[in-house]
């Protein structure tokens, strides 16, 4: 796999760089802002990027306007969002804007080499990363009727999972059950939380996480 | 009311006029008689009736202006201006003593120069301008030099283009008719552009004067225009006809313009003394009816309509500050002078109470300012002063609160930049030792780094944590509604937001809706409530927010957030189970 890596906090890109080297992953170039990312990114042609949200000049958002336009313009190029903050809103709107081929992870997790090469390969296959970090503070959110509460354990196992981005082969393979069991689950606990939606569609991330943030509007 | 002596001078005044009028009569009786042809009285009833009014109008303007003290010098020159309209008449008085005709001659060439004089002299009696001053010396001089001239050099004898005097001039020392009406010619044109000199400065003053200033001098100016342009007029006709001829309708009509213009001069003097002092009255009013406790600038509204001047304004100067301000307090510029505008400066004990621009035309505000408007402008003075500390501290407590809030967002941005990104590293590089220790199969190596890197990760937590406390990096980064979003996600109980427009307020206020909504939430929690609604919603520059609860009744205040609130100009109002604050977005 061809990787470009954007981080302008040499220390990180450079340990990033050597995770992704020693794990045979072929990083064909290192950007440490928005600018150099979307040229190296034109020129290369790469299978993913790895972003991290904060980059110069004003240190905020820098790293979603660039995944923005790198899925705009190279559709077939996925994004790995990095961040040291557990924010849904920013995983929310990631997603939003491309339901597909991204990922949005803790800094800190990406030092875990299976971790990171895992996400970039689900990217790659196309599927979306949502920082398990993240999912439990969604989880954690106190509602007045919550309808979780009327979930099995093993529903609310394979939704945690579902907002994770895990496809229902993915979720298979962790539970160690089959796929037919997955799709079972994913569609009861639709029916249950009263979600309208097609149990395969990639929205369905997208649609769960809103749902867990309690805007039910999606 | 106290009986108020009638001084010598006014006296004399009166007087002269009494004399005038005496002398205007008789020139009356002059043109119905021996005049008949060489006046233009003597043409026509209505020209008669017509020269007797504004003579007489003239001398009585002057009369009543020479009464009121600034009036006096304008209504010294009403009253030459009144002795010297008649002047032609007595030019004209056909048997008359040789002398008087000569001296009606010379005097007639002095009547628009002083009539010039008396309108751009108006109201004060002083040449301001420069322009003023060097049209009135010229127009003076221009006369002066026509009339000797004729005195010296024309034989009325030998001028063919003689009507009035055709006999007399007791002054002639060598007669030379071709100078004679070369004079006459120049002195033709010469007045015409005096004349056109005068309408320019009239309609400029009256341009540039402001609405109450252009009904006071209205009158005055606009005589003075129709006055240039009836001696425009009468240099034109003059100079196609032979002769001037009293009974041709175009002279008699441009003689009727004059005299009409000369009339509403004369009625303007009055009536601009008449207006000073309605004007005076309502000053004085003003501090009566204001009444006890006058809200901020009601002083400055007052005296503007008292002395009918829409721009009038009050400075006050605020020594500590060393700046001015107006009656809210509210910084305002150096009080200066300009083309049409005057400023008086009120002074007591060596220090100025305040300064007041107005329109020029009130020559002398300071006096009309009574007793009792000093008072209430000093008074107004020290609750400018008042309101004017308070406006400091309110921009010096709304300043605290930003600098703590920059100071913490820095502090977030240090602890991101720096700790955070070290210990990034030191993960890495643990995980990297760990791999290695893997490799060489050292399991004890590896469970010890294992270790190592669990410890590290629990400090990011803690790091990240902290830093989010200190500041939350998402309310700057993107907005108040993703970051209340995350206040929910992590509140000890249910949190219902409503819909926030995604726009974006100053930190300030963004930072303080956050910290309602956010200790909004820790009280509901502390006082037991299962469910907290909060509403954020911005209209009309403010920003309200609302939180309500069905927890237990509150029994203590949130000063602290009350204080963050109110730095910003803002409110709280608390309820049992309920909160709002609104905090103005500027």
């Amino acid at each position: 796999m061809r990787v470009v890596v954007a981080d302008d906090v040499m220390l990180t890109r450079e340990g990033i760089v050597r995770l992704l080297k020693d794990a045979g992953i072929d990083v064909v170039a290192e950007a440490d802002d928005a600018e150099l990312l979307l040229r190296e990114v034109r020129l290369k042609r790469p299978d993913a990027a790895i972003v991290d949200i904060r980059m110069p000049p004003t240190h905020t958002d820098e790293g979603l306007v660039a995944t923005h336009r790198i899925r705009t313009e190279h559709p077939e190029v996925g994004v790995l969002v990095l961040s040291q903050y557990v924010e849904p809103s920013y995983a929310l709107r990631l997603l939003e804007e491309h339901p597909e081929r991204v990922g949005y992870l803790l800094k800190q997790r990406v030092f875990d080499v299976a971790v990171l090469v895992d996400a970039l390969r689900r990217i790659d296959d196309g599927e979306t990363v949502v920082d398990p970090t993240i999912v439990a503070r969604l989880f954690g959110r106190q509602r007045r009727q919550d309808p979780l509460a009327e979930l099995t354990e093993r529903e609310r196992e394979v939704l945690g999972l579902v907002a994770e981005g895990l496809s229902n082969r993915a979720i298979a393979g962790r539970l160690f059950v089959t796929e037919r069991t997955v799709e079972a689950h994913v569609k009861q606990v639709l029916l249950k939380l009263g979600l309208d939606l097609n149990p395969d569609s990639h929205r369905r991330v997208l649609a769960v996480l809103a749902y867990l943030r309690g805007e039910r509007s999606i | 009311m106290a009986r108020v002596p009638v001084p010598p001078a006014d006296l004399a005044r009166l007087a002269a006029g009494a004399v005038v009028s005496a002398y205007g009569l008789g020139a009356l009786a002059v043109a119905r008689g021996p005049g008949e042809r060489t006046t233009y009285a003597g043409a026509s009833e209505l020209a008669a009736a017509l020269t007797t009014a504004a003579g007489l109008a003239l001398v009585a303007a002057g009369m009543v202006a020479s009464l009121a003290r600034q009036g006096r010098r304008i209504g010294d020159l009403a009253l030459l201006a009144g002795f010297l309209w008649f002047a032609p008449v007595w030019a004209g008085w056909n048997g008359g003593p040789a002398l008087a005709r000569s001296l009606g001659t010379l005097a007639a060439v002095f009547t628009l120069p002083v009539l010039l004089h008396l309108v751009v002299a108006f109201p004060s009696g002083v040449l301001r301008s420069k322009g003023a001053r060097a049209l009135v010396i010229a127009v003076y001089l221009g006369a002066a030099l026509s009339a000797l001239g004729r005195a010296l050099f024309r034989d009325p004898f030998f001028d063919p283009a003689c009507w009035d005097n055709c006999t007399d001039n007791v002054f002639l020392v060598h007669s030379i008719p071709d100078v004679a009406r070369a004079i006459e010619d120049v002195d033709l044109w010469f007045v015409a552009c005096a004349a056109a000199a005068l309408a320019a400065l009239c309609v400029w003053r009256l341009a540039a004067a402001s609405g109450p200033a252009r009904r006071t001098l209205g009158p005055v100016l606009a005589g003075g225009i129709a006055l240039a342009g009836a001696t425009i007029a009468h240099s034109v006709v003059l100079s196609r006809a032979a002769i001037e001829d009293p009974s041709d309708s175009e002279f008699l009509a441009v003689f009727v313009v004059g005299c009409a213009a000369v009339i509403v001069i004369a009625f303007g003097l009055p009536w601009a003394l008449v207006q000073a002092r309605i004007q005076r009255r309502s000053v004085a009013r003003i501090a009566a009816d204001l009444g006890e406790a006058p809200p901020p600038g009601s002083l400055e509204s007052a005296l503007a309509d008292a002395i009918r001047d829409a721009e009038l304004q009050i400075a006050y100067w605020l020594p500590g500050a060393r700046r001015y301000v107006d009656g809210h307090g509210d910084p305002v510029d150096e009080p200066v002078a300009g083309p049409a505008r005057a400023v008086t400066r009120l002074i007591r004990n060596g220090h100025e109470v305040a300064a007041i621009t107005h329109t020029a035309t009130v020559a002398d505000l300071e006096r009309e300012v009574g007793a009792a408007v000093r008072l209430a402008l000093e008074n107004e003075r020290l609750q400018a002063e008042v309101l004017a500390q308070l406006q400091d501290l309110r921009v010096s407590r709304t300043r605290i609160v930003e600098t703590g809030d920059a100071e913490r967002r820095r502090l977030e941005r240090d602890l991101h930049d720096g700790a955070q990104q070290r210990l990034l590293a030191l993960s890495y590089e643990v995980r990297l030792a760990r791999a290695g220790a893997t490799a060489d199969g050292d399991e004890e190596l590896a469970r010890m780094l294992d270790a190592a890197g669990d410890e590290t990760a629990v400090a990011l937590d803690e790091l990240r944590d902290l830093a989010h406390g200190i500041y939350p990096a998402i309310l700057t980064e993107a907005g108040l509604a993703p970051a209340l979003q995350a206040l929910a996600d992590d509140a000890p109980l249910p949190v219902e937001l409503d819909e926030l427009a995604p726009e974006r307020r100053p930190p300030a206020v963004e930072t303080t809706a956050y910290v309602t909504v956010a200790e909004a939430i820790e009280d509901a929690a502390r006082r037991g409530a299962a469910f907290l609604s909060v509403r954020v919603h911005g209209a009309d520059g403010r920003l309200s927010i609302t939180a309500q609860d069905e927890g237990r009744p509150r029994s203590h205040d949130l000063p602290h957030l009350a204080d963050r609130v109110g730095a910003l100009g803002g409110t709280l109002e608390l309820g049992d189970t309920s909160l709002r604050a609104e905090i103005p977005c500027e």
